[in-house]
């Protein structure tokens, strides 16, 4: 049962990470990324890391996405903005080394002989397991991802108010 | 039978993904969407060695990924909305001075 499961998610999350690099609307490219994020955590509940999971399935698809979406309708973007006359210059260069990323990652993974053969171990990432150790031997980590989240909000007000203070001058000139 | 092997080969295609998408995008939101992207590749390792290796640990560095990627998503965001003030595009290439 379990490897149909993991080939479709993984097809599925493959494909959606396509739509997000190639897409052209950035709408499309936001709601492929859902997607992508979905199947991810599909992933990870398969590999039994269910705390895990629902955490990317609501931080990251409820809310982070949300975010993005909020901000491609706030910012109006129409044809005329999105459409560059030349494409980039690096698309060739970066397509290039992707795929040389690509091979050296298939040659990794190859001559990793071992985990064709290590087994599954048996553990459980249930909230009661990880938020065990989080709040013993992890604790100071989790205690300054706090500080993490206020440098954040400081940095995003700042930006902001930066901006509607310009846009006046822009006004009054 | 689900390898490891399995998950790393995912977890590679969608770097290399990522990478060409940081590397070829020139609208900024793009790239950012991309990044996020680079980050998933490697939780799905992370939580792969986490089951194989039978560690928690491999789980808990996802959750940490998780919160500095909202943090990094929140104020990449908000560089664009300014960004987008003041030139009215969000490609790169219209990034050419250091300062404001």
């Amino acid at each position: 049962m379990s490897p149909y499961f993991f080939y479709l998610f993984a097809a599925v999350l493959i494909f959606a990470s396509l739509c997000v690099v190639l897409a052209r609307n950035p709408l499309y490219n936001v709601l492929a990324l859902v997607v992508a994020i979905f199947s991810l955590s599909c992933l990870f509940i398969l590999l039994e890391a269910y705390f895990v999971g629902m955490i990317l399935l609501l931080v990251y698809a409820g809310a982070v996405l949300v975010f993005f979406l909020f901000v491609v309708m706030c910012l109006n973007l129409n044809t005329v903005t999105l459409s560059s006359p030349q494409q980039s210059r690096f698309r060739v260069l970066g397509s290039l080394v992707g795929l040389a990323f690509a091979a050296s990652f298939g040659l990794a993974t190859t001559s990793f002989i071992k985990a064709q053969y290590m087994e599954a171990s048996s553990i459980r990432g249930t909230i009661e397991t990880v938020g065990k150790i989080l709040f013993t031997d992890y604790l100071l980590p989790f205690e300054l991802t706090s500080l993490l989240l206020l440098i954040a909000i400081f940095g995003i007000v700042s930006l902001a108010q930066g901006a509607l203070s310009t846009g006046k001058d822009t006004e009054n000139l | 039978m689900i390898t490891l092997g399995n998950y790393l080969a995912l977890s590679g295609i969608i770097f290399s993904l990522g990478l060409v998408g940081v590397m070829t995008s020139r609208n900024v939101l793009k790239v950012l969407l991309s990044l996020e992207l680079l980050l998933a590749a490697s939780n799905i390792s992370f939580v792969a060695f986490s089951k194989f290796n039978g560690d928690y640990a491999g789980q808990l560095i996802v959750f940490f990924v998780i919160l500095v990627a909202a943090a990094e998503v929140a104020i990449g965001l908000a560089i664009i909305v300014v960004m987008y003030r003041r030139l009215s595009t969000i490609q790169a290439d219209e990034l050419k001075s250091m300062k404001w």
